[in-house]
């Protein structure tokens, strides 16, 4: 490691002094230590200051000079930013002028005639150390795109704010950029600061008008902590007027959540519940404003509950898996061809949760990753089981989410899984969403050739759902389609829903790929997709989704008919 | 003539101008420029015209030069000078005492110039 001392950057004197010998003998004394530059007089030292700026660590200033004195010259540093930066020591003679040039912005003085040079040194050495580091702390405070304080200075000051200041009763705002990541692929990086510099222009001006301080808190998101303002959406337009006027073409969109201030609430508090009022209307470009409500505060205390209930709830059993049956419905009758098994939570206190209630939920926490392996092991066990009991081969199918796509040993678990339990891999298929392969086509890909190299079966879920590319049909090599089920319910009134069903079957035969019609609950929606050339069929006209002990009906019954026929 | 030698001619401090320049090779630099740099000629110079900016501003500066040199009793001359010109303060002492402050000056300085002329002539 390189300690920060080795990384110093090197360090230059401007001595201002009409008279040479006193330029000389600070150049004798500071010249081992520093890079030393002179001017005679004012001006001289302020075209000096401006061409050294960058190397410049201090300058020693003479007061009564010819041409410009030293005080003219502080007046001038003072109105200028850049100049302002670099610390001035005073070089006097008259006690009287001590008060005034500090008033004026001198850092300190030294009196002449010179004190030993053991003095001026450390007195320069002490003043260039401090305002590096200054220097440091303000590179630190403020993010140098937006000019807003950097997140961690912002919390220290909101914080403070409300320690020291709590008759301010201050908002939390949070904003975000829309889809930030593909304004930057699209438009180039440059274009994307180009937007966020804007917006900290915007932020900037709004707290020249208010009492606040805001901070880019992360990439594209900006935290404002303000009094409270009257119309959120008024501010919201300003803020989206502001980012617009990079490019209005490019068409950026704003987010925003507030946490309007409430007694007792601690700001880490407010400001997370700007935040997750601003991610509730994520991608909602007609509604982009969400001012934190007790709904959403239900909402959080719930699926938090949820959160935590779940690697407790696996231990103790709460969760269940149950199957729905798949026919095949081009035998007559229709033979029980497979199953698909579902998750359900039966919790202690809250009684049967939905899993559309908890999935989402854990699919974006990335803990349905619990949930998956809890139902793999159950359903290859299961399938192990009915055809112990029953000499009876039901191949059920799982479903692998999107975050267990990254998990490198995926396959090896699966694998396992199989071996362990005796089946085939045909015995437990594989379910991947269709909107894995939006998020990651290259990377679904090979893993589905690789799983597929293993003999395991893979299934394309939702199929319709979402958007589907016949690049995609194509590209994937699949063994059975899903159809959604949006495009059943509607066959027997819709003639244009019945002819896609039909070229959807159509594109499916050519690929040598079988369709499973999903939600399938009477007998007209059957008998069409029957004719259509639809393969299997799962829904509530066959079967619920039912619990292992309840599905053993439909296995017996399906022996019972083999039998039969058998006859 | 060393320059050790021409500080004890002068009566000059020679210890306290090593402190402020570090080296002879500097006394010898700013201890010659005295005679050309003019510092002290203003001062002589102020002290015929009535213009007490001008005489604040020649004293404050062969005050500081002095002093740096380790020419103690000039560099006093010229502070008591400067004090008694320094604006925004009132005199203390009569013109006539004023003119006897300068001529001593002149002394002082003719008397150092000469013993420097020796030293340059080594």
């Amino acid at each position: 490691m390189i300690k920060s001392g080795g990384i110093r950057r090197p360090q230059l004197v401007l001595v201002v002094d009409d008279q040479e010998i006193n330029r000389d003998a600070l150049e004798v004394i500071l010249g081992e230590e520093y890079g030393i530059i002179c001017a005679e007089n004012g001006q001289e030292a302020l075209e000096m200051m401006r061409e050294h700026l960058d190397a410049l660590s201090i300058v020693l200033l003479d007061l009564r000079m010819p041409v410009m004195d030293g005080f003219e010259v502080m007046r001038r540093v003072q109105a200028d930013e850049a100049l302002r930066q670099v610390p001035i020591i005073v070089l006097t003679a008259e006690k009287t002028a001590e008060l005034k040039a500090l008033q004026m912005g001198a850092a300190d003085f030294i009196t002449k005639p010179f004190d030993t040079p053991e003095v001026i040194l450390a007195r320069v050495g002490r003043i260039i150390e401090l305002n590096e580091g200054r220097k440091l702390i303000q590179a630190a405070e403020f993010d140098a795109l937006t000019g807003l304080y950097n997140r961690n200075f912002f919390t220290e000051y909101v914080n403070r704010i409300f320690q020291f200041h709590p008759e301010l009763h201050t908002d939390a705002i949070v904003m975000n950029i829309e889809q930030f990541h593909n304004v930057n692929a699209l438009h180039g990086r440059a274009f994307g600061d180009a937007v966020l510099q804007a917006l900290g222009g915007g932020v900037r001006a709004f707290l020249e008008e208010t009492k606040g301080i805001a901070s880019r808190y992360e990439s594209d998101r900006f935290a404002i902590c303000c009094l409270h303002q009257p119309d959120y959406r008024a501010l919201l337009d300003r803020f989206q007027s502001a980012a617009d006027a990079v490019s209005p073409g490019a068409h950026i969109h704003l987010r925003m959540g507030v946490q309007p201030w409430q007694e007792d609430l601690e700001p880490t508090l407010q400001f997370d519940r700007a935040r997750a009022a601003c991610n509730l209307v994520r991608g909602d470009y007609q509604h982009p404003l969400m001012i934190y409500n007790d709904e959403m505060r239900a909402r959080e205390l719930m699926n938090q509950r949820l959160l935590n209930g779940l690697r407790s709830g696996i231990g103790k059993r709460q969760f269940q898996v149950y199957y729905q049956p798949k026919y095949d419905i081009q035998c007559d009758p229709p033979r029980l061809a497979s199953a698909e098994a579902l998750i359900r939570w039966k919790h202690p206190e809250l009684g049967m949760i939905s899993p559309a209630a908890f999935v989402p939920l854990f699919e974006r926490n990335g803990m349905i990753s619990d949930i998956d392996n809890f139902v793999w092991r159950e359903a290859a066990g299961q399938v192990a089981e009915w055809k112990r009991k029953y000499g009876f081969r039901l191949p059920v199918s799982v479903n692998v989410s999107r975050a267990d796509l990254f998990d490198p040993r995926l396959q090896e678990r699966l694998v396992r899984l199989v071996e362990e339990n005796g089946l085939d891999y045909g015995e437990l298929k594989l379910e991947v969403t269709e909107s894995a392969y939006t998020d990651d086509a290259k990377g679904l890909l090979e893993l589905i050739r690789r799983l597929r190299a293993s003999r395991f079966e893979v299934e394309m879920d939702d199929f319709g759902s979402g958007y589907s590319s016949l690049n995609m049909l194509s590209e994937m090599p699949l063994d059975v389609l899903k159809m959604d089920m949006k495009f059943v319910r509607n066959i027997e009134k819709s003639e244009t829903d019945y002819q896609l069903v039909k070229l959807i079957l159509g594109m499916a035969k050519f690929l040598k790929v079988k369709v499973v019609a999903e939600g399938v609950e009477s007998f007209a929606q059957l008998s069409l997709l029957k004719e259509a050339g639809c393969d299997l069929v799962q829904g509530y006209y066959f079967s619920r989704p039912l619990p292992a002990e309840e599905f053993e009906k439909l296995i017996r019954q399906e022996i019972g008919t083999e039998r039969k026929k058998a006859q | 003539m060393t320059i050790q030698e021409l500080y004890g001619k002068i009566g000059g401090d020679y210890e306290q101008a090593l402190r402020v320049l570090r080296m002879d090779k500097l006394l010898d630099k700013h201890i010659r420029k005295l005679t050309t740099s003019g510092v002290i000629d203003r001062v002589l110079e102020a002290g015929k015209s009535p213009d007490p900016n001008e005489l604040f501003e020649a004293a404050h500066a062969m005050k500081g030069v002095c002093a740096n040199l380790g020419l103690t009793r000039m560099a006093e001359a010229a502070s008591e000078l400067a004090d008694e010109f320094r604006p925004g303060t009132g005199r203390r002492l009569s013109d006539g005492e004023v003119a006897d402050r300068i001529r001593r000056i002149g002394e002082m300085y003719r008397t150092t110039a000469e013993e420097i002329r020796k030293y340059e002539e080594g």
